[in-house]
């Protein structure tokens, strides 16, 4: 696995924030979803998700808090924040502004 | 977990067990659903680890990104220095010492120089403040004050040595006579009271004193109430109008410890031209240069005569703050270079001790930058440490250079001016910090910077052990080199110092200073004070004072050696030309009583000496010293010549000389004795108004001499014998001749015992830089040495080896250091007397000593170079 370039931390931090988003998850949950969700198309090394959620956390963008989970065990689980979702809002638009704009060039007829 | 940034410095522990638990979390699922797969536990686990990707790694990824920032880093990194520090406590110890010793004498130094040289004097705007070079008559500084155009006031002070009466005995204090403008030049208002006005510069109003704050401490307790009380000088009453300052002191120079002022009564002076007894303070206008002061000074003299046209041209102002430090000036800077250097060869010591360790750490260092340290933090982690090192050094250095400064003040000769008030402060602090910084910098930069441009692959090879470049050599050599010669450079002056001050131990006084004790006889306001009194008072004094137990033989003088005046007076010699005004020859004025020069021991070369007959039957003889003898009549012998101190005029009064005696040594220990006359001392006739000398040739005050065989008995009973005669006359300054002339010797002892501690301080940090190098270079060579000693090389050799580099080094920077040390001591010539600046002695002892020095101090490395088992050596891979 790639060390994650600086366009895919981006998104790695914007998938994030949308997952927590849904609803509070511990980062194996996360790992798991992401993988399922993207059909495994999305490789994100276990290893870069951690910094990255805790680099999120020291923003202010989600809240972190230990919990007992189904199998007793105790996780940390991290949850959105209010500036969590505005940036989640506003990284959303951005992506789709982006998305929109290389779509709009790579699907240029050739003559 | 709101305030994670506090939280993470405050609750290191608990957020790192977290992250550990979070990542363990992460690991056991993968590891149980790659189980759940169908692999067995070891491989999933395995295989969780690798997905992880690093355990360490990840965690200093989730460290690097929950830092606060540089605070946490910068604790992290100064915490690591102090335990890497404490792991080698003979470098890191050898360091802080090193610096410690070096910045401290530093500010002990420079405290005294700041407080001495560089801080004002206690008066207001005192830069404006000048003196002229000598004295000046009464009359002159009048003129001076009526017609000036460029001072803003121009004041003048005189000696006044009253009586003070009122305790259990009469006191004779030191005092000034001063006109009121001295306080309004000086600036300084008085703590209670008031100063003298202008009109009580008139017999009669002139009955008032101001006091100095310890005087007022000391004879009124600091009563507030002091105003109005009164004092009785010399028998009249005067009233006390005021008290100055504790910071207030007058005169900084010449009178130092008087301690209290009254008007100066000039008005029957006004046309007095020739006896210049009075020193003048002035202070200049606002923007207006010293050259123009002195201008206009000198353009109001000129012309009065010929002898005040000449003295015209000789006149010169000087600042009042050159007057004061005069003496000292040189001295202190000289300190102050011989600090710099001591300072320059700490820091080269610690410089090159951090070389010699950062080498050492190269493997480590490298270690981290593989392991994922920026070469960044790596040179931060270096400097922090250097920082460290000088921040401890520099904290020792400025308690050791406070205590220096007491130590300083409590032993420190008197003739310092402005000690009394010296403390360590602000600005020497400021300059300590900076020393300090400019340290941390010069020590710690280079290895720093070397390390972070460590090759991994380099320093990871294992085995070789050394990774010494030549250029490393050169490096560390020339430090050692530098201090080498800087050492030199103290340890020439050291020595020259010491030679010059042994040369004075041996300077012959000329007089006998053993068992001889001095005492001065005042009779003003006794019952003996009249002038036909005094003879017969003095000459029964000495008759008696001979019959008092002990006493072999006593004298009086006006003024005995070295702590007597030393005015010269103008003579004329018969059947010379007559000389132009203030040109003529000049000798001191000395009045002595028969027997004089046996007390003192002093030798009659020719003639005879003053007699009794002389005094009783008035004759005009006098005795005259060889100084005056060679310079005056250099082909001939004066004995049957005369002169005459009286001007030329119709009614001098001539003197015939009669005798010759040996010259003793006058003001200064280290002057060449100056012309000196003795006449004898003749007795008064009551209303006698010429102006000749024979009218002055009976003081009512002398300095008796009495040769004895127990001194401190002595003083005591000499003492009561006077008080006996009269129980109103003053006895004062009493000591033993031994007394005054050890006096001379505690200032340069001091200078020297200050600059031989430095010699020695540098000699002990070479020897320590010497000893770091060698033992260095012996553990690097350490392949090489078992190679030799495999190929047949006995101990010897081996020893020899190192000691022949121990020795290279020192010499190449002994010689440095003669060149440097010879230069420069050409500016040193002041200083020292008796001795040339390239003394061989002197450079010839310095040379064994750094030699010696570098022996010893090679001599240890040289014994495990010596025992270094060539099978170990070479096995060492």
């Amino acid at each position: 696995m790639s060390k994650p370039s600086d366009l895919v931390q981006g998104t790695l931090d914007l998938l994030i924030l949308k997952m927590v988003a849904l609803e509070p998850l511990n980062g194996w949950a996360i790992s798991l979803r992401l993988k399922a969700l993207s059909s495994d198309v999305l490789q994100v090394s276990d290893g870069s998700l951690y910094p990255a959620l805790h680099k999120l956390e020291q923003r202010g963008l989600i809240d972190a808090e230990w919990r007992t989970t189904e199998n007793n065990r105790r996780a940390k689980f991290y949850s959105i924040t209010r500036t969590g979702r505005k940036h989640l809002r506003e990284e959303v638009k951005s992506w789709d502004r982006l998305s929109a704009a290389i779509t709009g060039v790579i699907r240029l007829q050739e003559n | 977990m709101r305030f994670l940034k506090l939280r993470s410095l405050f609750r290191r522990a608990v957020v790192e067990q977290e992250m550990d638990d979070e990542l363990r979390y992460h690991i056991e699922e993968l590891t149980e659903q790659l189980r759940r797969r169908g692999m067995s536990h070891a491989d999933a686990h395995t295989e969780a680890m690798r997905a992880i990707g690093g355990l360490e790694r990840r965690r200093e990824e989730i460290r690097e990104t929950r830092r606060v920032n540089h605070i946490e880093n910068f604790l992290a990194d100064v915490k690591y220095a102090v335990r890497r520090l404490v792991r080698t406590p003979g470098f890191t110890i050898v360091s802080i010492i090193t610096l410690a010793l070096g910045l401290g004498a530093n500010t002990a130094i420079f405290t005294v120089v700041n407080r001495v040289l560089l801080r004002p004097l206690a008066y207001q705007d005192p830069d404006r403040l000048v003196v002229p070079n000598g004295t000046v008559a009464a009359g002159d500084y009048l003129d001076w004050r009526a017609h000036n155009r460029t001072f803003d006031g121009i004041g003048a002070a005189e000696w006044w040595s009253p009586t003070l009466y009122g305790n259990d005995r009469p006191e004779q204090i030191t005092a000034l006579h001063v006109t009121s403008d001295i306080f309004d030049v000086l600036g300084v208002p008085p703590l209670l009271g008031r100063v003298p006005r202008a009109d009580e510069e008139h017999d009669g109003a002139n009955r008032v004193v101001v006091l100095g704050y310890n005087s007022w401490q000391k004879r009124f307790h600091g009563d507030s109430g002091v105003i109005g009380r009164t004092m009785s000088f010399d028998g009249i009453a005067y009233s006390v109008i005021g008290v100055m300052p504790p910071s207030f002191h007058f005169a900084p120079y010449w009178a130092t410890s008087a301690e209290l002022w009254s008007p100066l009564v000039l008005e029957h002076r006004t046309t007095d031209r020739s006896g210049s007894s009075l020193r003048v303070f002035g202070r200049v206008k606002d923007g207006v240069s010293t050259a123009q002061a002195r201008a206009d000074l000198a353009s109001i003299v000129t012309g009065v005569d010929d002898a005040h046209s000449a003295w015209a041209k000789r006149l010169a102002l000087v600042p009042l703050r050159s007057m004061v430090v005069e003496d000292v000036d040189s001295q202190l800077r000289i300190l102050q270079a011989a600090v710099v250097i001591l300072l320059l060869i700490a820091c080269a010591n610690v410089a090159h001790l951090q070389l010699m360790r950062a080498a050492a750490g190269e493997r480590e260092s490298a270690v981290r930058l593989a392991l994922g340290a920026s070469s960044g933090r790596v040179v931060q982690q270096s400097m922090i440490e250097s920082a460290v090192l000088c921040v401890t050094g520099a904290a020792i250095g400025l308690a050791l250079g406070y205590a220096a400064v007491r130590m300083f003040v409590r032993y420190a000769p008197p003739g310092l001016p402005l000690l009394d008030r010296i403390a360590l402060d602000v600005r020497v602090f400021l300059v300590l910090a900076v020393c300090t910084l400019v340290a941390a910098a010069l020590c710690g930069l280079v290895p720093a910077l070397r390390l972070g441009r460590v090759r991994v692959g380099d320093a990871m090879r294992a085995g070789r052990g050394t990774n010494d470049t030549p250029r490393r050599r050169q490096i560390r050599h020339a430090l050692v080199v530098s201090e080498f010669a800087m050492t030199f450079v103290l340890l020439a002056g050291a020595g020259l110092v010491l030679r010059s001050f042994s040369a004075m131990l041996r300077v012959d006084p000329g007089f006998d200073a053993v068992n001889t004790v001095q005492m001065e006889i005042g009779l003003k306001g006794s019952s003996h004070a009249a002038v036909e009194q005094r003879a017969p008072f003095f000459a029964e004094l000495v008759t008696r004072v001979r019959q008092a137990p002990g006493v072999q033989s006593a004298a009086l003088t006006n003024h005995i050696p070295i702590v007597g005046d030393h005015w010269p007076f103008p003579f004329a010699i018969e059947g010379r030309p007559i000389p132009r005004a203030g040109a003529g020859p000049r000798a001191l004025f000395r009045i002595a009583t028969p027997g004089y020069f046996g007390t003192m021991g002093m030798t009659i070369r020719e003639g005879r000496d003053l007699s009794d007959d002389d005094a009783r039957s008035s004759a005009h003889v006098v005795v005259v010293n060889e100084a005056m003898a060679r310079t005056h009549w250099p082909n001939e012998s004066p004995i049957g010549k005369r002169l005459t101190v009286d001007g030329v005029a119709n009614d001098a009064v001539w003197f015939t000389v009669v005798g010759i005696v040996s010259d003793v040594r006058q003001n200064k220990w280290t002057d060449v004795p100056a012309a000196e006359m003795y006449f004898p001392y003749l007795p008064g006739r009551a209303n006698d108004s010429t102006s000749t000398l024979v009218s002055f040739l009976h003081p009512n005050q002398m300095t008796l001499v009495v040769k004895t065989s127990s001194p401190s008995a002595a003083i005591p009973a000499v003492s009561d014998v006077v008080r006996d005669m009269d129980r109103d006359a003053v006895v004062a300054n009493a000591s033993t001749m031994a007394t005054i002339v050890a006096a001379q010797f505690v200032q340069p002892r001091f200078y020297l015992w200050l600059v031989g501690s430095f010699a020695v301080v540098a000699l002990a940090l070479a020897a320590v830089g010497i000893y770091g190098v060698i033992s260095y270079s012996v553990a690097q060579r350490t392949r090489e040495l078992g190679i030799r000693a495999a190929l047949g090389a006995n101990r010897g050799d081996s020893l020899a080896l190192v000691i022949k580099q121990g020795l290279l080094l020192a010499g190449i920077g002994g010689m440095l250091g003669l060149i440097i040390a010879v230069v420069a001591m050409r500016f040193a010539q002041a200083l020292l007397v008796g001795v040339e600046p390239t003394d061989p002695v002197t450079l010839a002892a310095s040379t064994a000593v750094i030699t010696a020095v570098a022996v010893a101090a090679s001599y240890v490395p040289a014994l495990k170079a010596a025992r270094v088992d060539p099978v170990v050596a070479l096995r060492a891979d």
